[in-house]
């Protein structure tokens, strides 16, 4: 399947593009778009911008809308959302220390990449990293 | 030379939750309303991605209208103006820390919580923050002796 997002991407959609290739759709192809660059591709499932399915709802974070739509029930993922959901959202109660180091990962791993199809790359370690320990935790 | 977004909006007064919404995602974010006209961040990737998200979100508003534009400084001497707005916001926030480190009973952990706040709205590196940080390390030392 096709998929599109914005360019520049960060943890919201770092983490989304992570999330399609390992649970949703493993050959997945991404493409990376101008903000507010129209029209959109219509073969294309877009993610993280407005307006389209898979986007922020309700206060939530992209990835968590995701999690939810494809009703994936691994409460690591669920986790992971709420990780997002503080690193891309400023809030005044903060449960998850690790948001805003994510975020600054994220960021950094855009800014040494070339592209947003070597910084995804790159991001997925990130990612699975993220997972493994927090499912190690879990296992605790 | 700095880059500058200038963020506009119109929403409809009622009902109110929505102006206080944008409001509240502007202040959050540490942004200045200039001379009553335009809302300023300086360019970054994270201000850059918040004020995108913003301005689509209010032009899906019932009513509402939002611009989103970069600027640089045409007259020498803006930009420094403008960052010593950004940097005496926080400065205000810093100060009142650092006064309520110097009582006995302060609370560090709900001030280590505040200077966090102030420091992702401290786009220009206020030297205060970093007093405020030395003082935060100092008496989280000194509560072990």
């Amino acid at each position: 399947m096709k998929w599109a997002t914005w360019e520049n991407i960060g943890v919201d959609r770092m983490g989304c593009a992570w999330l399609i290739l390992r649970f949703i759709d493993p050959n997945a192809e991404f493409m990376f778009v101008p903000v507010g660059g129209t029209p959109l591709p219509e073969e294309y499932e877009l993610f993280d911008i407005p307006g389209a399915r898979l986007t922020h709802q309700r206060g939530h974070c992209t990835f968590h809308t995701m999690v939810r739509e494809y009703r994936l029930d691994d409460p690591i993922l669920h986790r992971i959302a709420s990780i997002i959901d503080e690193a891309d959202v400023v809030q005044d109660v903060m449960v998850e220390p690790v948001a805003a180091g994510l975020d600054c990962l994220c960021q950094g791993v855009r800014r040494i990449s070339t592209d947003d199809d070597m910084a995804l790359e790159r991001g997925r370690m990130l990612f699975d990293a993220l997972y493994a320990q927090l499912a190690a935790e879990n296992q605790a | 030379m700095t880059t500058w977004l200038l963020f506009t909006y119109k929403v409809p007064n009622e009902p109110s939750a929505r102006r206080v919404y944008v409001w509240r995602k502007l202040k959050g974010l540490g942004a200045i309303l200039v001379h009553d006209t335009a809302w300023v961040l300086p360019d970054t990737p994270h201000t850059r991605e918040k004020l995108q998200w913003l301005t689509a979100e209010v032009r899906d508003m019932d009513g509402g209208e939002a611009t989103l534009w970069e600027a640089r400084q045409v007259f020498t001497g803006q930009d420094m103006n403008l960052a010593q707005q950004f940097i005496e916001q926080v400065d205000v926030g810093y100060r009142q820390i650092l006064d309520e480190l110097e009582r006995k009973d302060a609370d560090l952990a709900d001030l280590a919580k505040r200077y966090q706040q102030l420091k992702r709205q401290d786009y220009f590196q206020s030297g205060l923050g970093d007093r405020v940080r030395q003082a935060l390390i100092e008496r989280r030392g000194s509560d072990y002796s």
